[in-house]
């Protein structure tokens, strides 16, 4: 939900991997096979992604607006396009909760969101995508 | 006979290297040289040389710093805590000459050291995990020395590591790994933040400092016939607390969780409990839980922002390893480690 590198930024470089192979003259060492099975292994892994993530987001958005409760972040939060815009909006807010101490339970309560928020990003990372199958 | 598909380049430079260390003689002649799997922030060769003088095939490990290594950490350091290990009853190999240049065919600093004898286990993988389960329900030969390789690290006379090894506390080890996540930042993620704050909210009472390993895990370690044979990878040593290595440990990304599976097993080796009444009874510290799992948080920020830079790497073009790419789908597990540790 908070990861770094782009969906094409993934595909690139999972071509790039399979491009190189593709151009190299003898048997594979190690280190290209361990390239190869790794760009796999994020194909597998951006496809789960990115069948998961429109519901997860929605959770999201929906568990942190249920207990911002019309405060101004919930405003940002329901604008928020992804989960990158999200996570920067959480950090300002909880930042500024702990400065001020106030409010120490809506902070318990997105710490409980955050934890679920993990377990469920898992959860979708562990499904396997419709139509891939694994040999 | 020389094999055609070795770089004569890189043969030539281990060589010399070897030579120098007064390890080869000079009918020496490589006749195996690839590069291996392992090694993010360092790339690892396997090297076989032929040497008339010395019986039998020597063969030995290559440990090169990249470029665009993940880390920022010095081999040279690295290279001299194998050496002062030469006298220690801690299993690691001897190393035979470093080469401090950037500019060599390997692509950066490297170092020789001998190839000893196992495998490296990947929890990550069902085989490995299992293997180390059957060690748990049978022997114990690999969970004894495991636990015992790490107390041993923490006996090491740390003023034998004085100008060698960096010291750092618990508030300088929190600021490393801190000041690296926010110079990279690719994304603001409000669980490491949180997480920052927490530790720096309960500073454990201090210990003796010792010598930490630092990224201490049984995949830094080498098996054979049931037994530990060498604990590898000391790029993140430091003179701190020990209880960072119990922590580190105890995560459960350490013991092969990724996006789910894993071992059971603390570090996939053994049941916690006793791995603690092991640790203890061989050191004379009994590990406070509560402390140890702040550690392991602290280790889990640290894969945060060694990940992270790797990341960065590939972002702006400087790493083409998919590795790095691949390492932001730890970043889930992670999140759900911290949280579960901070009580969330």
């Amino acid at each position: 939900m908070f990861n770094s590198l782009r969906t094409d930024q993934l595909i690139a470089g999972i071509g790039a991997t399979a491009r190189t192979a593709a151009g190299a003259t003898g048997a594979p060492d190690d280190y290209a096979r361990g390239q190869l099975l790794s760009a796999y292994s994020v194909s597998r892994l951006l496809a789960a992604e990115v069948s998961g993530e429109a519901a997860l987001l929605a959770w999201l958005r929906s568990e942190l607006l249920d207990v911002l409760d019309g405060k101004p972040a919930a405003m940002k939060i329901e604008a928020a396009q992804d989960g990158i815009k999200v996570g920067g909006i959480l950090v300002d807010l909880l930042a500024e909760l702990r400065q001020s101490g106030e409010d120490p339970e809506l902070r318990t309560r997105i710490h409980a969101i955050l934890r679920e928020m993990a377990g469920r990003e898992l959860a979708a990372l562990a499904a396997r995508p419709e139509g891939s199958s694994r040999r | 006979m020389s094999d055609s598909t070795i770089d004569p380049a890189k043969a030539a430079a281990a060589l010399e290297t070897l030579r120098r260390a007064d390890a080869a003689g000079p009918r020496a002649e490589v006749v195996g040289l690839t590069q291996m799997e392992g090694g993010w922030s360092r790339h690892t060769y396997a090297i076989d040389v032929d040497d008339p003088d010395h019986e039998g095939l020597s063969r030995y490990i290559g440990r090169v710093r990249p470029e665009d290594s993940v880390l920022d950490t010095d081999l040279g350091q690295e290279f001299e805590i194998y050496k002062v290990l030469e006298g220690e009853p801690v299993p690691a190999p001897r190393v035979h000459g470093y080469e401090p240049s950037a500019d060599t065919p390997f692509g950066g600093p490297y170092f020789l050291m001998e190839r000893v004898a196992g495998e490296g286990l990947n929890v990550w993988r069902r085989p490995d995990r299992e293997l180390l389960e059957a060690d748990w329900a049978g022997g114990r030969g690999i969970a004894e020395d495991f636990v015992d390789g790490m107390a041993a690290i923490h006996a090491v006379d740390s003023t034998k590591l004085e100008g060698v090894v960096v010291a750092r506390d618990f508030r300088a080890t929190v600021a490393r790994w801190r000041d690296i996540y926010e110079d990279i930042r690719l994304v603001p993620d409000p669980v490491v933040e949180e997480a920052y704050a927490w530790l720096l909210d309960n500073e454990p009472e201090p210990v003796a400092p010792r010598l930490v390993h630092g990224d201490y895990r049984i995949g830094n370690c080498l098996v054979d016939g049931g037994r530990l044979t060498a604990v590898l990878d000391w790029e993140l040593a430091s003179i701190g607390d020990p209880r960072f290595d119990l922590g580190y440990m105890a995560l459960r990304y350490s013991g092969g969780r990724f996006i789910s599976g894993g071992s059971e097993l603390t570090g996939a080796v053994a049941e916690r409990d006793w791995l603690e009444r092991r640790y203890a009874a061989a050191t004379g510290e009994t590990p406070d839980r509560a402390v140890v799992d702040l550690y392991a948080a602290l280790g889990a920020l640290m894969l945060f922002s060694i990940m992270g830079t790797g990341l960065a790497l590939y972002d702006a073009g400087k790493s083409t390893d998919i590795r790095a790419a691949w390492s932001r789908f730890v970043f889930p597990g992670l999140r759900a480690d911290l949280a579960e540790l901070m009580g969330w």
